[in-house]
């Protein structure tokens, strides 16, 4: 069973597609979902939200907008960006809480050191430059947002705008 | 009018996960009304979607998938509990911990309606009896709600079925009655429930009106007309 076809299943009201979800990506949702929330307990509820939603979504979900996976990762991501930006994390410029999460720089290459080395994401990541790269990384796996990468990295706002739109667009472009 | 770059560029850091405030207002909104938007960001999604698979898989609990699973029950004892449960529980009791028959039983419920079913409201609603009435309907056609509208300016809303409401969301609800005049908010909620609304400072609902709830951040949508997902919708009809 494809993921895909496991989110037709969920549709149609068979719990083995969820399962089978369950199965296949469960672990990694919990990572992706902790290195956002940070707490182990909280990054547990993520992905029990995320599941309910992707049951009780699975009816919109359109393979012909994009594939099963991005999906799922989309779904457990907002949830995630939800819990951090209401409950976790009340001042987002708060320093001493910034400082409590693992170093995102560190993991931010950690993790592009990690993607496939056939990706064509990596290869192109590869053509940004370095700040960009991190800046782009950064927001996509910790859940950061404009206003907390220009706290972290003590770059104004705007400035950290225009260089992940930069950024993207340069992606964009070279994955074309 | 939005040009593409800039459009593509909201998908682009919409998938991310940076924006805020209006912005990130704005992308739901064109998520949940404009095709070529979620073609964006499902481009964008599929794009991004390696920085997820790196992420090496932690060990998930046990006990996780038991968590769900009882939640999932939960929802289907939820989803089985109809607005009017003496109705539905006296003719489909024994059936109540279905969630296949209840949404069957939802379903006959709801067409009965719709179809003949001045009667059917009549008896729900008490003495006052129904002019008109609005089969409201999800995306996928599955029937949700009931818009009873009365002679006295006022309507009667019933939901089928429970509805999903996010953390920091709302339901609102509007009738559109022209185009001219746009959609009008005319009540909110935070769950699905039975509400009456207030129609009089508004034309008589007549066929062909049309009544929808929409998801809106806390105290209501914030420009006065509808930019959440549409949750459902549903016309006026004339009574045979």
């Amino acid at each position: 069973m494809t993921i895909d076809e496991a989110i037709q299943r969920c549709a149609a009201g068979d719990r083995a597609g969820l399962r089978h979800i369950y199965e296949q990506e469960a672990g990694r949702m919990l990572g992706v979902a902790r290195r956002i929330v940070a707490k182990s307990a909280l990054a547990e509820d993520v992905v029990q939200d995320a599941f309910l939603q992707i049951w009780r979504g699975a009816a919109q979900f359109d393979p012909a907008r994009g594939q099963g996976r991005g999906w799922i990762y989309t779904i457990l991501r907002n949830r995630a960006l939800n819990v951090l930006r209401s409950e976790s994390r009340a001042d987002p410029l708060d320093e001493a809480s910034l400082a409590e999460l693992p170093s995102p720089d560190e993991s931010a290459d950690v993790l592009v050191e990690r993607l496939e080395q056939s990706s064509a994401l990596k290869r192109c990541l590869g053509t940004l430059d370095a700040m960009r790269r991190k800046m782009v990384v950064m927001a996509f796996s910790n859940g950061l947002t404009h206003g907390e990468i220009a706290a972290h990295m003590k770059l104004p706002l705007g400035t950290v705008k225009s260089h992940i739109r930069r950024a993207l667009q340069a992606l964009k472009e070279c994955l074309s | 009018m939005t040009s593409a770059p800039d459009f593509d560029l909201l998908a682009a850091e919409y998938v991310l996960g940076t924006l805020e405030g209006a912005d990130l207002d704005r992308a739901i909104a064109l998520e949940a009304s404009d095709p070529d938007f979620r073609r964006s960001v499902g481009e964008w999604q599929s794009r991004l979607q390696p920085l997820a698979d790196a992420v090496p898989p932690e060990t998930v609990p046990s006990a996780l998938w038991q968590k769900i699973e009882l939640r999932l029950g939960e929802r289907a004892a939820a989803a089985a509990k109809p607005a009017s449960p003496s109705f539905l529980q006296r003719i489909f009791a024994p059936e109540a911990s279905s969630p296949v028959l209840s949404r069957r039983a939802a379903l006959a419920f709801s067409v009965a309606a719709a179809a003949g079913g001045f009667g059917i409201a009549r008896w729900l609603g008490g003495a006052e009896v129904p002019t008109q009435i609005a089969v409201l309907t999800t995306d996928a056609g599955a029937p949700s709600a009931i818009v009873s509208v009365y002679a006295s300016g006022f309507v009667e809303l019933i939901p089928l079925q429970g509805i999903a409401v996010p953390d920091g969301r709302i339901i609102e609800v509007w009738t559109l009655q022209s185009r001219t005049q746009g959609p009008v908010s005319i009540g909110r909620m935070d769950k699905a429930r039975r509400l009456r609304l207030d129609l009089r400072q508004l034309q008589r609902p007549e066929t062909g009106h049309l009544f929808e709830l929409t998801l809106e951040p806390p105290g209501g949508s914030p420009t006065g007309k509808p930019t959440g997902p549409i949750l459902m919708k549903g016309l006026v009809q004339t009574g045979v």
